[in-house]
């Protein structure tokens, strides 16, 4: 294990290289924390469609998804496909966690919507509502406050899942931190660095998460 | 009471946790001390093809390798491979995890602060290698061009010279395999490497040879016993032609004799 000063002395020395690969992994985890929101609530609404075809579809998205490894599905999206087109890098990483993130996140909404209560849903019906406006202003409302703590809990696993983009040469946190590490004979430096710097992230992750469960609490009080 | 049962059990673990990453190793008749008195264990990744590769039962193979086994055997000892991945390699020699490195290690100052380098098995240099299409021909090329390399290796800093674009991946071959689906510039890595890759139906091309490289065995600087054994075992194999002989098999020319 290095010494304390050593880490500290480390730590100080590479806080620009360091930093300017956080904002990478955050460009990649709010990219596919996004475009996985919009893609797990699409195949979400998909299965709760009570059309046999549709909920096919999302069942069959959500197995390919969760049975393969991330990592897999990156590097097919890196060099599988990159004889019919080139993906950018950013994109290849980008759209494998967003997908991974959505087949995981539509599986916390439908959860969520299914255990809003039916009569919410009658509720809304009966008061001249139609389907979609009592889903939109009646069920996903609550649904959304429902899922939100496995929301957050997922959040933070994309965040450490994008350091999986390091296998495909992105400078992000864990690339940078391994690569710095080899060329010194100093790993476990780094990488202890690096755990910082991931912590930091999630610290302030947790805060927001937080936050925007204070604030959809307001109807409790 | 219960929570200082717990407590020492977690300490136990600890410390027993730390004894075990760095076990003894056994002390030799010559004094030269091995993980198993019985074994050479040496470390090669496995990704470095044709110098070491993986077969369909998980074994490596390679010229490496074949290396490793002749001078396991000289030395009257059971040859036993241990597979990590190259940037751990070095680490791994010093933490104890294998008895020594044939993995194509470059000898260079910053390594030979850790580890103890043998004589030169092989001799061969970093190649430009780049698409069949492009400008690029020589290092003057590669201003502001992106440069792909392998983690840990050396051609890093032969990268770093060149261009201050450079993208790391965990393996030469991943590397190459990025070249020749459209990505990066250049790749800069071992001319035997990227040699084979070319030949393996890569879309790549053989530009500038930058400099020559000796390449050597890698071996704990605590175990100097050891390292004479490996040096004087190395001459014993160049002598009787052992060393020429697997070369020519996997390159179809001698890279074991220093270049004039």
């Amino acid at each position: 294990m290095p010494s304390f000063s050593h880490f500290f002395q480390i730590l100080n020395e590479t806080k620009g290289v360091f930093l300017k690969a956080m904002l990478l992994t955050l460009e990649l985890t709010v990219v596919s924390i996004i475009l996985g929101i919009v893609i797990g609530l699409v195949f979400a609404l998909l299965k709760i469609s009570k059309i046999k075809i549709l909920e096919l579809i999302s069942d069959i998205y959500v197995y390919l998804v969760r049975g393969t490894p991330l990592i897999v599905q990156i590097f097919i999206l890196y060099f599988g496909i990159s004889g019919i087109f080139l993906l950018p890098d950013f994109w290849a990483a980008s759209i494998a966690l967003a997908l991974h993130n959505g087949a995981y996140i539509s599986e916390i909404l439908r959860g969520a919507i299914q255990s809003v209560d039916k009569g919410q849903f009658e509720a809304g019906r009966s008061l001249g509502m139609t389907k979609t406006l009592t889903l939109r202003r009646i069920i996903l409302p609550q649904a959304f406050r429902r899922a939100l703590p496995p929301l957050g809990n997922q959040f933070i696993i994309s965040l450490k899942d994008s350091s999986l983009a390091a296998f495909i040469s992105m400078n992000e946190l864990f690339n940078v931190a391994t690569t710095l590490g080899s060329n010194n004979f100093d790993e476990m430096t780094y990488l202890l660095i690096v755990a910082v710097y991931y912590l930091l992230l999630v610290a302030l992750m947790t805060l927001i998460v937080n936050r925007v469960e204070l604030r959809l609490a307001v109807s409790d009080r | 009471m219960l929570l200082k049962k717990k407590l020492f059990l977690v300490t136990s673990i600890i410390v027993v946790f730390f004894l075990s990453a760095c076990a003894e190793k056994e002390k030799l008749d010559d004094g030269s001390e091995l993980i198993n008195k019985n074994q050479f264990v040496f470390a090669a990744s496995g990704e470095f093809k044709p110098f070491s590769y993986i077969n369909d039962d998980l074994t490596m193979s390679g010229f490496d390798i074949e290396v490793g086994e002749a001078i396991a055997k000289q030395m009257g000892l059971e040859p036993v491979q241990k597979r990590i991945k190259f940037k751990g390699i070095v680490e791994g020699v010093k933490t104890g995890r294998a008895d020594a490195a044939v993995a194509s290690h470059t000898i260079n100052p910053q390594r030979s602060k850790h580890v103890s380098f043998s004589t030169p098995y092989y001799y061969s240099g970093p190649k430009i290698f780049t698409r069949p299409d492009s400008n690029i021909k020589t290092v003057e090329d590669l201003k502001g061009k992106e440069v792909a390399v392998a983690k840990g290796s050396t051609y890093a800093d032969t990268a770093s010279k060149y261009t201050d674009k450079i993208k790391t991946y965990d393996s030469d071959i991943t590397a190459l395999k990025a070249l020749s689906s459209g990505r990066h510039d250049a790749v800069i890595t071992d001319f035997v490497t990227g040699k084979t890759a070319e030949k393996e139906g890569f879309k790549i091309k053989g530009q500038q040879l930058i400099n020559r490289s000796e390449q050597a065995i890698v071996l704990p600087q605590d175990n100097p016993n050891l390292l004479k054994r490996v040096n004087e075992t190395l001459e014993q194999l160049r002598e009787n032609g052992t060393l020429t002989r697997i070369s020519i098999k996997y390159f179809d020319e001698d890279i074991t004799k220093k270049p004039e």
